[in-house]
């Protein structure tokens, strides 16, 4: 499903965002990129969004090579992948049905599509009752909730999260990391950046390990620092 | 495109102009002022236009001939003057035809025509010359200085030449404070959409992520740019339908010197400037947003 062969990334001011990756992740597996700040897990996840480009290897998700995609062939290779950011990106003045709604909208989703699937999704993430919310009537997990229904609304096989528990505290991520679980079980894909120990412990998933932009472990099902 | 997205757009783009209040109606005043003034100049100068029309079908150019031509070598002259560019008709008038129409424009009867007749006719042979187009007329009379046989010219030049030149002179003042206006609208169009980016740069950052494409975050920066186009066009165009038949008339009333000129209908006149200004309204907004959304948009 992803593939980075020899993937290199050095930033425009000569600074290495990471080096040599050779990565392979298959459909429907869940994995932690974990490593100090720095080690490279936002450039990581950043190359697989197309929102860089390496300087050097290829990267092939869903068998598209994206490296010789075209800028008008982009928003179709995005639209097979969901994001969820530590700091949510909602719209501060649409309400939660409008937020996840948007995203349908802009791929011109049938409305008929919009009105029968944001309720399901925001059912399913735990919000039904709160579509006519503002995202700052809502507390850290709701508005991050809402993030993840909008990511999954469009139902991309693959979802990609850089540190989605970041800002929240150690109950609320939890319940976000059930649901992203849960998602996880009905099939799609997760590559989820985080530095959050217990949470990696806790789940017993695929463990990717960087250092200076380095993959230095790579383990089938384990914690934040276990050995290979 | 779907109609729920066009109506997305539009309301998208309503939005952006609301947001950015002062920014649009500066935009607008700014459309407002250029198609205000293409309003006045085409009123105007198509009006001239008109005008030089009017009298081109009455005024030609009047050659005298010398006295002592034969019959022969007047239908000579005529075909020779027949051949010069732009001219399109060449009428010979006899002394005795001459005669008779003066005598009929002054009346048969009056002292002065007493003892004139057809023995004793002091009037000259001449041709009445019809030109395409009154513009030609200089080109006309340096030809018609070669021919030999020629006593003299007259022509309507001093008015028509006057009418031509501020015809002229208009035009082209116009045609220069319109695209002036035209820059400056564009320009300030440019940047009330700038501003637009800028205050949608998390939503535009969500849509890339979504998987919008780059023209669905296009479309509400051009819809902007149209309204803005459409509002500054119409209210000039629909104020200045009024003002335009009120003071055609008004000259027509308090004027009497030149009743005996013709104004342009108003109907006709706006028949034309409704759709084409509203059309150089819109073309004024898009262009703007164009340039704008290609600077500002990185998308
Ligand atoms: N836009 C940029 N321009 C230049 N260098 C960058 C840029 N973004 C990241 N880097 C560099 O690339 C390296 C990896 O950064 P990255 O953001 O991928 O780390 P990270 O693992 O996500 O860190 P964190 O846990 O703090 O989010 C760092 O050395 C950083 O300084
Ligand atoms: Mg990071």
């Amino acid at each position: 499903m992803i593939h980075m062969n020899n993937v290199t990334k050095v930033y425009p001011n000569g600074s290495t965002g990471v080096e040599n990756i050779n990565l392979h992740i298959n459909k429907g597996e869940f994995v932690f990129i974990v490593g100090s700040s720095g080690s490279g897990k936002s450039t990581l996840m950043k190359l697989l969004l197309k929102e860089l480009d390496p300087t050097e290897g290829d990267i092939v998700i869903n068998r598209v090579k994206t490296n010789e995609l075209s800028r008008k062939q982009i928003p179709y290779l995005r639209r097979n992948l969901g994001v969820v950011f530590q700091d949510f990106r909602l719209l501060p003045n649409k309400t939660v049905y409008e937020n996840v709604a948007f995203a349908m909208r802009v791929i011109e989703a049938p409305s008929r599509i919009i009105r029968r699937n944001v309720p399901a999704v925001l059912a399913l993430v735990g919000l039904g009752k709160k579509g006519r919310s503002y995202p700052n009537q809502l507390s850290g997990g709701e508005q991050q909730r809402t993030a993840l229904a909008r990511a999954i609304v469009n139902n991309p096989p693959i979802l990609i999260c850089d540190e989605p528990t970041g800002n929240l505290d150690p109950e609320t991520a939890d319940g976000i990391m059930q649901l992203l679980d849960d998602i996880n079980k009905r099939g799609t894909t997760i590559v989820m950046a985080t530095h959050a120990r217990d949470i990696v412990d806790a789940m017993q998933k695929r463990v990717v390990t960087l250092q200076n932009g380095h993959i230095v472990r790579d383990i089938e099902k384990g914690g934040y620092s276990d050995e290979a | 495109m779907r109609p729920s997205t066009i109506k997305y757009f539009v309301r998208e783009g309503l939005s952006g102009l609301k947001k950015n209040l002062l920014m649009t109606m500066a935009s607008m005043v700014a459309v407002a002022a250029c198609i205000s003034i293409l309003s006045f100049s085409y009123c105007v100068g198509s009006n001239l236009q008109y005008m030089l029309n009017q009298m081109e079908d009455s005024i030609g150019i009047s050659v005298f001939l010398k006295g002592e031509l034969t019959g022969e070598q007047i239908e000579n002259m005529k075909t020779e003057i027949g051949k010069i560019d732009h001219v399109e008709s060449v009428e010979y008038i006899s002394p005795t035809d001459a005669l008779d129409e003066l005598k009929q424009d002054w009346g048969a009867d009056e002292d002065i025509f007493v003892g004139l007749d057809n023995e004793n006719n002091p009037l000259s042979h001449s041709f009445q010359i019809s030109l395409d187009s009154i513009e030609n007329q200089n080109g006309v009379l340096t030809a018609l200085e070669n021919v030999d046989g020629v006593e003299n010219v007259r022509h309507g030049q001093t008015e028509t030449e006057l009418l031509l030149k501020a015809n002229r002179i208009f035009s082209v003042a116009s045609v220069i404070v319109m695209l002036l206006l035209g820059v400056i609208s564009v320009m300030i169009i440019m940047n009330t959409i700038r501003i637009s980016v800028v205050n949608r740069r998390v939503e535009i950052n969500i849509m890339k992520y979504v998987g919008a494409t780059d023209w669905f975050i296009r479309w509400p920066f051009i819809i902007e740019g149209i309204i803005i186009g459409l509002v500054g066009a119409v209210v000039p165009l629909l104020l200045g339908f009024p003002i335009y038949a009120k003071v055609t008339s008004a000259i027509f009333q308090y004027l009497p010197v030149i009743k005996f000129i013709q104004f342009r209908l108003t109907g006709d006149v706006f028949g034309f400037l409704i759709p084409f200004g509203v059309i150089f309204g819109i073309g004024l907004g898009v262009i703007g947003s164009v340039t704008s959304i290609r600077k500002h948009l990185r998308v």
